[in-house]
């Protein structure tokens, strides 16, 4: 029964989604609301994206130092830690954070909208929800998470680097010296197409959740609490696909 | 005119409204009451086809709304306003922008018409200077007028509340009264009015429903409900006296 249900809510997210992208290939027309909501997620969320981009770097950075000094190859660091961080860590930790700042924020946001009726007023006024109020958010959200995402790399990287440099007393030149032999130009286009992949999951589930909550206050709270941990498997299933997918492209 | 043919709606196992039939005759103030839980909201939404009958036949009008697609449906809504029991205005929109909405979307007007229809909407239900206000810097009162004026901008033809007077203080109350009998009069307004308010009921409308589970218990001209020896009705009528 539980696998018929999981299947049904799966199947209305896959039909939401299609619905969605549709939408979205029409809304050339609501541009501006676009750019709205995506400046007002990077200015909610800019500051702790980049300090958790910053930790992720250096906390890989403290953890690798331990290892690679015990077999001598403490010059490897940089190359290891980037490595790490663009292909795997630093898009899912920075993907996990995001999930739980935007996702809570827009889905407690659209459920509110939904129980307070301000949806069926935009029905009744002569307007499509999907294209007033989700197809914004949706894209705006999209596009602001990637930017967030991939800044939020970058910063890790520094904070790799500072680290390295503060406590593992390791040169720069040196950090920096094997990392183009460890990463590629593939685990850069790695790390780009998770981000991607990360911000469409975020996005679809957070506004799906909000969009489809049904009766009051408390449902609100469990359609937030929901978002938050569906996205959050969601994300590590994605992952765990998209490395699938890229590793087997890689070797083909 | 609206019409429900055996209409019935559930929710999972919980059926709503049970084969009902009723007529809304153009131009009435039709007052439609009865306990919490009884359908009169999911009727109302059936109306502008926020929720699909899962059987029966349902008119507005000349449109078959029980098998109107969301695009079809959009004639019906220019023609059908519904205020809310909510105020449901955009917290984003300021007070002008929230009447403007409908107005926006719904017609082809220029600016200038559309600030005339919008303090004139504002005026007739008795807000003035508010254009520029968020909707959290207005009372919970001056909310529901405002989502009032955001419908009465459109001038349907129906007009549809969905308890209007809940959460109002008398002169609030008597002011919503008030306006829905003008509407009525200076406009040929048909309207559908859910309510637990009897008093309302019989000074305003031209005639009353009563539902019980779902389906019509009675229905006649506030005089012949008065009369009425049915318990729950008596019930309601005691709250007049």
């Amino acid at each position: 029964m539980q696998v018929l249900k999981s299947l049904d809510s799966l199947g209305s997210v896959l039909i939401y989604v299609g619905d969605v992208f549709k939408e979205s290939a029409k809304s050339w027309s609501h541009r501006e609301e676009v750019f709205e909501k995506c400046l007002s997620v990077i200015q909610q969320s800019l500051a702790t994206t980049l300090f958790a981009g910053f930790f992720v770097g250096a906390i890989m950075t403290l953890q690798f130092t331990l290892q690679v000094q015990m077999f001598g190859a403490l010059s490897y660091l940089g190359a290891l830690v980037t490595s790490a961080t663009i292909r795997e860590v630093g898009p899912l930790l920075i993907a996990f954070l995001l999930s739980g700042k935007i996702g809570a924020f827009t889905s407690a946001e659209l459920g509110t909208m939904k129980v307070s009726e301000q949806i069926d007023a935009i029905r009744c006024l002569g307007a499509d929800p999907l294209k007033e109020v989700i197809v914004p958010r949706f894209l705006g959200i999209i596009i602001a998470s990637f930017f967030l995402l991939s800044f939020g790399l970058i910063l890790s990287f520094a904070g790799g680097l500072l680290m390295a440099v503060q406590f593992s007393g390791l040169p720069w030149e040196q950090y920096i010296q094997h990392i183009p032999q460890v990463v590629s130009g593939f685990s850069v286009f790695s790390g780009v197409v998770k981000c991607l992949v990360f911000s469409i999951v975020i996005a679809t589930l957070c506004t799906y959740r909000g969009y489809t909550v049904l009766g009051g206050a408390r449902e609100v709270g469990e359609g937030v609490v929901q978002a938050a941990t569906q996205t959050m498997i969601a994300l590590v299933l994605a992952d765990w696909f998209s490395s699938f997918v890229l590793e087997g492209l890689f070797n083909a | 005119m609206i019409e429900f043919r055996k209409v019935t709606k559930s929710f999972g196992a919980r059926t709503i409204l049970k084969d009902l039939d009723l007529v809304i005759p153009e131009g009435k103030i039709v007052f439609i009451l009865g306990m919490s839980g009884t359908g009169k909201s999911v009727l109302l939404k059936n109306i502008v086809g926020l929720l699909k009958p899962d059987g029966g036949e349902l008119f507005v009008d000349e449109h078959p709304v029980h098998r109107l697609d969301e695009t079809a449906m959009m004639k019906v809504r220019k023609i059908c306003g519904m205020v809310f029991q909510q105020p449901a205005l955009f917290d984003s929109l300021n007070v002008f922008e929230n009447v403007a909405y409908g107005l926006r979307r719904h017609f082809d007007l220029g600016e200038e018409e559309i600030i005339r229809r919008v303090q004139e909407s504002l005026a007739l239900v008795g807000l003035k200077n508010v254009e520029q206000k968020q909707s959290h810097e207005l009372s919970y009162g001056m909310k529901k007028r405002v989502s009032l004026a955001r419908t009465v901008a459109l001038r349907p033809k129906i007009l549809l509340f969905d308890e209007p007077t809940t959460g109002l203080d008398p002169i609030s109350t008597n002011r919503v009264n008030q306006l829905i009998l003008n509407l009525s009069k200076d406009l040929g307004t048909t309207s559908v009015v859910v309510s637990h308010d009897m008093v309302s009921a019989l000074k305003v409308a031209d005639h009353i429903v009563v539902l019980e589970k779902g389906n019509l218990l009675t229905q006649g001209s506030p005089e012949e409900i008065r009369k009425s020896h049915i318990p729950l009705v008596q019930d309601f009528l005691a709250e007049v006296q």
